[in-house]
């Protein structure tokens, strides 16, 4: 019993290691990550582009992959704490929310004290000509506490999908607006009673943060405003109180004749493989989703003919628009516990290094020249591995190589981002291009102090959790838009609706 | 368990009460065990068998890909060995503590005792909820390291009375002699009351051992996601946070096989050496009526 | 003390690791009525302002209302199906004979117990999903009823957990009550026999009776832990959707802090304090109750 014991003792100790195990190097200098791990595309740390850059630039990059579920937590968790387990660097983080809280009280290294540790971000802001949309991006104290990753043009990368098969083989056109769409949808469930056409992936969330800016609207978890209640006026550059307004009335109202009529999925959180299942069988022929995903879905598939394609927002009673798009993402942060390396200003330099010089953002992109892909001329030509892959060429290169990962590519030029996707994602694109406002503005975060942000993270719960329970219950129609909406709105305006209201419109950047 | 409360000479045949008996236990058996069944069919199921919903108790499209899938998934091995590291070095840990604190006050006579037992009862009944707690094993810079799960776990008060009632229950006269051959309190311990308390050990262990295999909250918390233990692993993939294999697109249809094959692969050890240790269990619940 | 040091030697670090871990975090609390701010200790910066402060702003929170609502709700239904079910099942087991089927019946049915809180969850949501789930299509193609995502509908949450408590705990729990039975007098039953009780006038004139004060210590220290529900579960089996029904209290906290995107640790330690206070009060009433009617204590 003993021996047995301590016999499994050393092997679970083993495992440990083994699966610890790094490469050790002296020479390299040594970077731990915090990484937004997404399930799509699980992390790896033998991809092409991470070991080149590694050895390349003689980094040792020690990337703890969080799964996306508890990244924001977990991130809250270690700059909160600050202890023994913070990363040096942490990827796709922004300062709005709780972690403005955290900058303001010095948890987080602010990036404009050194403008010149980080001159390849400084040269990639200044050939985008980012300066301006920059400065939204700094907090109350007038300091920059993070480096956005960037894009020179906003790409439109998701948005309705649909099977393209069917519109053909029953003759529909590209659907202009939400009565056609309504029609296609009311169309297939005709021809297979038992399927929810319109089906969701994640949750429902995602297809109302693409498809309310129809409406003039962008509420939930992760709306424009980061307010989840409120939405930005872009007519007179001011917040209103989105989640008890008109428009939100008539869009729910949209919604729930969907679900009612049985053509929206009442499975509304669902994670990316049940997606895959519904379209793969045919239960389902619309969603709202990335178009890296189109090929997955394709390639799951085994009916005959199979073909999905992405199509331009459709118009609403607001107009036609997608959900808002910052040319500014999510980006770097540095916990202000790395400011004790003494080698504090290498790390910063090495990061820009390797995250925003124009060599470097390729690999991230596109991979090794000569290995994943050539140049003809300004064409880029990819591999014959990439090109063939059957689950598309973004998929495949995220996958097998680690290139146009979110969080590791944090310099997008959309000219480059085109190749990697078959030619009707730059027809979309230029079609969504040629259109008015399809992707609005993102309105920059109110510069709270601190006090005030504690006051409006307290409402915000409070009117964040209310609206999602009665948002599903209008969808649901668990409860009657007509009927009950006078109580709704009470319910808003006791928990303090017109306050939180009252606390963006005070602090907000544009006055 | 016991035998058989009432003998079978004096019984009559009640058939009303007999199909009730039967039909109750019937019920509980199958509803028992039919969840098993069906994550065992579906792991051994073809993707398109459980697409279509042929799938229910049975295996159709026999085929082991699943398993392979999850086999050869580098991740799913390391959250194993998580595991069993905290499984193994959990249990060792608590059994020494839980050891060390129930010997001294088994003694009746020690003086402070009482204080001693006051304040671990108190400790059953308030504690510091999950903030303090928190904080207190971040402020000990544990978080991020394995200790953060095998040490702030080391005392249950529950097991550390059921232990204390078995050592006051073993005979004093065998500690007299051991006194008498010249043996000290740790010599005692070690070598007389610790060989002697064998069954009630196992009894501790085992629900210690139980307990560290399936904890998920606290590795959530404390642990980086490359420390995190099976248990956890799987709720990720469920949530659909994390993938069960490389590169998910490829096995969409097959996501629910493998899920059910993580299900059954990191809950057998559990099942396998719960029959063989059942008596054990069955000792510490009468014990000390444990419960969770 | 004399030759006695070696004793408190030996329980010298388990001593201090108890007062470390199991006390200093119940100081800890004193962060209720403190202002916590990033990097400055676990103690907080200063005190609030008013003291109560965290008080007064989780009491005006309908959230936690809600929460508290839900707790209470979910204990007493959950007590009221899974406090009798186990003396049920017990009591019939009791009738079974063959030694066979009881030692089958007994593995088979203290299994579930063993089994993680995930794998319950995760092994529920694969026979409800509603498109490849076993028992939605059950229901749809035998019964024709439609096709439903129980795991997100509020009105399915408490009785799923109550469910899947039951499928957990019941043949577990019973063990207590079986070892009550056998400890009944056998004279019992054959004096009975003698007089021609039927089997069912056991049950009720004898085995019941006889096994009541462990019914009765159990309740109490059911009710003594009505506020400490399974939370890891809840937190496995919560949507955004079931929300309104299944958020608990230790959930509400957790969203407050640990998981959430804005922590508020002085805040989540005045719902937590308040929470364990009326657990202790519940407790030490339930144990005072268990003492008159038992004559002595549970602990």
């Amino acid at each position: 019993m003993k021996r047995t014991l301590s016999l499994l003792l050393t092997l679970a100790l083993l495992f440990v290691i083994c699966g610890a195990a790094h490469a050790e190097g002296g020479a390299p200098l040594k970077i731990s990550i915090y990484y937004n791990d997404n399930p799509t595309y699980p992390f790896r740390d033998d991809w092409l582009a991470l070991t080149y850059i590694e050895e390349t630039y003689n980094v040792d990059l020690e990337i703890e992959p969080v799964p996306f579920s508890d990244y924001g937590t977990k991130v809250n968790n270690v700059l909160t704490s600050q202890g023994d387990d913070t990363p040096d660097v942490i990827f796709s983080q922004k300062t709005s929310g709780g972690i403005a809280s955290l900058a303001l009280n010095g948890a987080i290294y602010a990036i404009s004290d050194n403008p010149d540790w980080t001159p390849n971000f400084n040269a990639r802001v200044a050939e985008f000509g980012l300066e301006e949309e920059l400065e939204t991006c700094r907090m109350s104290d007038g300091r920059l506490y993070y480096m956005p990753a960037m894009y020179d043009i906003p790409v439109y990368d998701g948005g309705l999908i649909l099977r393209q098969d069917y519109l053909e083989a029953k003759g529909f056109e590209a659907p202009g607006n939400f009565d056609d769409l309504y029609a296609i949808l009311k169309a297939y469930k005709e021809d297979y009673p038992d399927s929810y056409p319109l089906t969701t992936i994640y949750d429902v969330g995602f297809l109302e943060r693409m498809t309310m800016p129809s409406w003039g609207l962008s509420l939930g978890t992760y709306n424009s405003t980061s307010s989840q209640v409120l939405s930005w006026d872009y007519e007179n550059r001011a917040y209103f109180a989105g989640a008890i307004s008109r428009q939100y009335r008539d869009y729910i109202t949209f919604l729930h004749r969907l679900y009612a009529e049985g053509l929206l999925d009442p499975e509304m959180t669902q994670d990316d493989a049940s997606t895959t299942l519904k379209l793969a069988t045919g239960a389902s022929m619309a969603v709202y989703a990335f178009y890296d995903q189109i090929g997955g879905w394709e390639q799951a598939s085994e009916i005959e003919g199979f073909r999905l394609a992405l199509y331009p927002p459709l118009t609403g009673p607001s107009g036609a628009h997608h959900m808002p798009k910052a040319r500014l993402m999510n980006g770097i942060i540095f916990p202000v516990k790395t400011t004790q390396r003494e080698d504090f200003e290498q790390v910063v330099r090495k990061i820009d290094e390797i995250l925003f010089s124009e060599d470097a953002y390729m690999v991230w992109s596109l991979g090794l020249e000569g290995k994943t892909y050539t140049m003809d001329g300004d064409q880029v030509v990819f591999s014959d591995d990439i090109l063939n892959a059957p689950e598309g060429i973004t998929k495949y290169m995220q996958n097998a190589y680690g290139c146009g990962c979110g969080g590791t590519q944090c310099v997008f030029r959309s000219a480059l981002e085109m190749f990697k996707n078959k030619s009707d994602f730059a027809a979309v694109n230029t079609e969504v291009a040629a259109m008015d406002q399809a992707m609005q503005y993102v309105p920059a975060a109110p510069a709270f102090d601190d006090l005030t942000a504690e006051d409006t993270t307290l409402l915000q719960g409070a009117l964040g959790d209310a609206y999602a329970v009665w948002n599903d219950a209008f969808i649901r129609g668990t409860r009657d838009i007509d009927a009950d909406w006078d109580t709704y709105v009470q319910e808003m305006k006791d928990k303090g609706m017109d306050e939180y209201l009252a606390l963006f419109n005070q602090f907000s950047r544009y006055q | 368990m016991k035998k058989a409360g009432v003998s079978k000479g004096i019984r009559r045949r009640e058939p009303v009460l007999d199909c009730l008996t039967a039909l109750v236990m019937t019920l509980c058996v199958i509803c028992s065990v039919t969840p098993f069944l069906y994550v065992f069919a579906m792991s051994f199921s073809s993707g398109a068998a459980i697409t279509n919903s042929h799938v229910f108790l049975w295996p159709v499209g026999f085929n082991t890909e699943a398993y392979r899938t999850v086999l050869a998934y580098p991740h799913f091995f390391r959250a194993y060995g998580y595991t069993l590291l905290f499984a193994f070095g959990g249990t060792l840990i608590s059994l020494v503590m839980t050891s060390l604190l129930a010997y001294p006050l088994s003694k009746t006579w020690l003086r402070g005792r009482k204080t001693v037992m006051r304040m671990v009862v108190f400790s059953m009944f308030f504690s510091g909820g999950m903030i303090p707690n928190y904080l207190l094993v971040s402020g000990l810079h544990l978080t991020g390291t394995v200790w953060a799960i095998l040490i702030p776990f080391a005392v249950n008060q529950f097991y550390l009375i059921i232990l204390i009632n078995f050592f006051s229950a073993l005979p004093s006269e065998i500690e007299e002699a051991a006194t008498i051959d010249g043996l000290d309190y740790f010599g005692i311990l070690l070598r007389i009351v610790l060989p002697l308390s064998k069954p009630a050990l196992t009894t501790i262990g085992l629900y210690t051992f139980v307990f560290f295999w399936n904890n998920w909250f606290y590795p959530l918390i404390y642990l980086k996601s490359s420390q995190y233990p099976v248990m956890l692993l799987l709720r990720n993939i469920v949530n659909g946070s994390a993938s069960a294999s490389e590169g998910t697109a490829r096995n969409a249809a097959l996501s629910i096989a493998v899920k059910s094959a993580v299900i059954l692969v990191s809950s057998l050890p559990v099942l396998l050496i719960y029959p063989f240790f059942q008596k054990s269990f069955v000792r510490g619940m009468t014990l000390g009526a444990v419960k969770g | 003390m004399g030759r006695y040091w070696q004793l408190y030697a030996i329980m010298l670090v388990p001593v201090c690791y108890f007062l470390l871990f199991k006390y200093v975090p119940m100081l800890g609390n004193i962060l209720a009525f403190r202002r916590f701010k990033p990097l400055t200790g676990p103690y907080g910066v200063s005190w609030a302002q008013p003291p109560l402060r965290y008080f007064q702003q989780f009491m005006g929170q309908e959230g936690f209302w809600q929460a508290f609502r839900n707790t209470l709700i979910i204990s007493v239904e959950n007590l009221a199906v899974n406090f009798p079910f186990p003396i049920i099942f017990a009591v019939l087991f009791n009738e079974l004979t063959s030694v066979k089927a009881r030692r089958f019946i007994q593995t088979v049915s203290y299994m579930p117990r063993f089994i993680s809180t995930v794998v319950v969850i995760s092994i529920l949501s694969q026979m409800l999903s509603p498109s490849t789930g076993a028992v939605n299509r059950l229901l749809s193609q035998v019964l024709g009823l439609p096709r439903i995502y129980y795991l997100n509908e509020p009105a399915f949450f408490r009785p799923l957990y109550i469910l899947t408590d039951m499928w957990q705990y019941t043949g577990w729990t019973a063990i207590i009550y079986l070892s009550a039975i056998a400890g009944i007098e056998k004279d019992l039953y054959e004096a009975a026999y003698m007089d021609g009780a039927s089997r069912f006038q056991q049950i009720f004139y004898i085995t019941i009776p006889s096994i009541l004060p462990t019914i009765m210590v159990m309740l109490i220290l059911n009710i003594g832990n009505l506020m400490s529900l399974g939370y890891e579960k809840v937190l496995l089996m919560q949507t955004p959707t079931n929300m309104a029904a299944s958020d608990i209290i230790d959930t509400y906290v957790y969203r407050l802090s640990l998981g959430a995107s804005t922590p508020q640790y002085s805040l989540g330690t005045a719902v937590g304090l308040f929470n364990g206070t009326i657990g202790l009060v519940l407790v030490t009433g339930a144990n005072r109750i268990a003492r008159r009617l038992t004559g002595s204590g549970i602990y």
